[in-house]
């Protein structure tokens, strides 16, 4: 299945575009909340949870969510991404939604997924039993957090615990970024009394292997997103904008960029399609794949946006600089490409040198 | 797996053993004028098993068989190490045309000799004027006593040499430019108005030729459409194909893909880190391939024209010239060297798929078709036949 969208996908691919581009406004709505000091916008989240009933778009039908696949959660990213929008949706409605449902117990289980379908509640997830140290360097959006999940090693087996914001000893240290529509913090719970620690679930290895490609294919479609919106904006100026008597998008030079952004578009894509469907064992290539190909396109496709409008791309005013913005900052989500690509040799190879 | 498709697969390997062993691989892009004699016999023992044409209606003496079902029989062919068919371009192209717009005599008079694996054809449409600007056809093709007369010369035709027939695009209504005034003849090969000359490419090999017609004739009734339709119908027969056959050509790329992997672990450059990293890219590039031709190809069964479908040709032969180029960086040293005096497969891949990014519409036209038809953006000027001088 490489053309997988059902009706439904569909569906909540128009009311989104339809609220989160107005919301957008020719980039007037980031504008907004990185004037105000904000990463976040409260408002347009528990709109987004609250009337669309999008933050729960992966959660069970039986907690109130709308029980779609990965699909769905790669048309709400990919709108997201088209608009910029401020909200913790990868992280509280990725993630965070992913080891709550397979990991928790019941009671923990409903009380979390039904509040966060509601929008009442954001978490983020720190992986912690990939290192000694109690912390967490760089993790998106936990500045606006209501809790956090993190997972240790404990005799052998990977623990997950939940930490109230707000728990003594617990410090978030949010960071002024180059990207000012999504936030990145420092988490520290090394100060943490141990009492305060709520165990919610244990889990094997590649449970956390599964959570990560779920990850890289919502930040993927997020890229792709972005990237078409790039493009859009790139073709509606240049069919405007006059040179020598003629619109630019005329100019041969202006149009082989425009079908080299579109091949680079439409590939990633296939790649996120396909990893979003992917059978177990290839969703873990299939979603390293998408994810390393995908934020290289954004960024590529971002800057020859720039390019291709000239000295307004480059302005501050004009909201391309966003796009290209997050573009850059999403390459060092969840290890960069060249990273992924080594993996990738490592696995085509069959070593490690 | 379809019944057709296993049925195909253990006939495969049944069949595709003994004297064929070395066609295993063979007669790919670059290497087409491999075994012609061979390649020919066993088209028609595909013919006889009744493999060719499953495409085809089931009352032209084809199965009628799925996308689906075409694309696993070109998977399985690939898988086997079948040979570059040498009776594509009559099976894919011609006989769907002749299907949709042909007249009853010639469904009766040309069919069964493509399925049959017996006759078979190339494609006369690029001239030394005509390349990109395919409209441009300068061949004449004149009705004297009942009879087609056609004068002019095709070029870059590729298997003319093992072919019996041509279909040619000409230019039949005196005065006539661009689209306006063509005509599609089915012509026999074999007679005194025609030449076929190889054209020895920078791979050495040569598959491309250049065909003279100097009084060549056909019947008044080996004519597809009427006059005027030439252009319609050469387009036509350009959209039969729907990418069936791409998903069998990369398993190819794959298996070429390979090789390079065991090229570099064996000699040593699978250690340089950089090498790594093209051939991780390279090998996402071809995962990515296929999930886009998969896209395309289920969009099209349910019914949809989806756009990404403008972007194959451009994207798939842009990364298997960079795959040759890898090849060559991982042979290293080595790349330059030729053994008894010939190109090994990875040269071979390398010069010829410098070619890859021209025939067929080259990256520049790919481009102007993308950003005009999937992106909407402005047509490019037509010239008036003036030439600008610099």
């Amino acid at each position: 299945m490489a053309y997988p969208f059902s009706s439904d996908h569909e569906m909540i691919r128009e009311v989104l575009s339809d609220f989160l581009q107005n919301w957008y406004e020719n980039g007037k709505g980031p504008e907004r909340i990185y004037q105000s000091g904000k990463s976040f916008d409260e408002n347009i989240w528990s709109r987004f949870a609250e009337d669309l009933g999008m933050a729960g778009v992966a959660i069970s039908e039986d907690f109130g969510g709308g029980g779609l696949d990965d699909l769905g959660r790669v048309v709400v990213m990919e709108e997201l991404g088209a608009s910029l929008c401020a909200i913790p949706f990868l992280t509280t409605g990725g993630e965070v939604v992913d080891i709550i449902s397979k990991i928790a117990k019941n009671q923990f289980k409903e009380e979390y997924l039904q509040k966060i379908a509601k929008g009442k509640i954001k978490g983020i997830f720190c992986p912690g039993h990939l290192s000694e140290e109690k912390k967490c360097i760089n993790s998106a959006n936990a500045d606006t957090a209501d809790f956090i999940l993190i997972s240790r090693l404990k005799n052998k087996i990977i623990e997950v615990v939940c930490l109230k914001v707000g728990t003594p000893g617990l410090e978030i240290n949010s960071k002024k970024t180059i990207d000012p529509t999504r936030s990145f913090s420092d988490v520290d719970w090394s100060q943490v009394s141990d009492r305060d620690f709520l165990p919610i679930g244990t889990a094997e290895i590649n449970f956390f292997t599964d959570i990560i490609s779920q990850s890289q294919i919502s930040l993927a479609a997020e890229c792709v997103g972005g990237a078409q919106k790039c493009l859009d904006m790139t073709l509606e100026y240049t069919s405007q904008r006059v040179q020598f008597g003629r619109p630019i998008a005329s100019f041969q030079a202006i149009k082989h960029r425009c079908a080299d952004m579109f091949i680079l578009i439409e590939t990633a894509r296939s790649a996120v399609y396909a990893a979003a469907v992917a059978t177990k064992d290839k969703k873990t290539e299939s979603s390293l794949i998408a994810k390393a190909y995908a934020t290289e396109a954004f960024f590529k496709v971002a800057g020859d946006a720039i390019q291709l409008h000239g000295g307004i791309g480059f302005t501050w005013e004009y909201p391309l600089h966003l796009f290209f913005k997050r573009s850059r900052a999403n390459r060092s989500m969840f290890g960069m490409p060249s990273e992924d690509y080594k993996l990738l040799a490592d696995n085509i190879f069959g070593d490690k040198p | 797996m379809s019944d057709l498709r296993n049925k195909f697969s253990k006939w495969m390997e049944n069949n595709f053993c003994g004297e064929y062993e070395c066609l295993r691989g063979r007669a790919t892009p670059g290497d087409e004028d491999a075994f012609p004699g061979l390649r020919l016999k066993w088209e028609r023992e595909m013919g006889a098993a009744g493999w060719i044409g499953i495409g085809w209606p089931t009352e032209f003496g084809g199965k009628g068989a799925t996308l689906d079902e075409i694309v696993g029989f070109n998977e399985e062919y690939a898988s086997h190490g079948g040979p570059g068919r040498a009776g594509h371009i009559g099976e894919t192209l011609l006989a769907p045309t002749i299907i949709a717009f042909g007249t009853d005599q010639q469904k009766a008079r040309y069919l069964p000799g493509i399925k049959a694996g017996k006759e078979f054809w190339c494609q006369g449409y690029s001239e030394p004027n005509a390349g990109s600007d395919l409209s441009n056809i300068k061949t004449k093709a004149s009705l004297e006593n009942n009879q087609w007369v056609i004068n002019g010369q095709k070029i870059w035709t590729s298997l003319a040499m093992d072919s019996d027939y041509i279909f040619v695009v000409a230019r039949a209504a005196e005065g006539s430019k661009g689209r306006q005034g063509l005509v599609f003849l089915l012509v026999k090969l074999d007679q005194p108005g025609i030449e076929i000359r190889p054209i020895k490419q920078m791979s050495g090999t040569a598959e491309f030729n250049e065909v003279f017609f100097d009084g060549a004739v056909c019947s008044n009734e080996d004519i597809i459409g009427g006059v005027g339709d030439g252009w319609k119908i050469a387009m036509a027969l350009l959209g039969f194909e729907r990418g069936a056959s791409t998903l069998g050509q990369q398993m190819t790329f794959a298996d070429e893909f390979r090789q390079i992997v065991d090229l570099a672990k064996a000699n040593g450059s699978a250690k340089n880190p950089l090498i790594r990293q093209r051939i991780a890219k390279s090998y996402a590039g071809l995962k990515i391939m296929r999930f886009t031709a998969l896209r395309t190809l289920e969009a099209a069964e349910k019914g949809d024209t989806t756009k990404e479908g403008y972007i194959s040709k451009i994207f798939w032969s842009s990364w298997h010239r960079e795959l040759g180029e890898l090849a060559m960086d991982v042979m290293g040293k080595e790349a330059e060297i030729l053994k008894n005096g010939e190109y090994n497969k990875l040269q071979k891949l390398f010069l010829f798929s410098r070619s890859d990014t021209i025939y067929g519409g080259t990256n520049q036209i790919q481009r102007n078709i993308i950003a005009e038809r999937a992106l909407g953006m402005p047509k490019e000027p037509r010239g008036g036949g003036t030439v600008m001088k610099g």
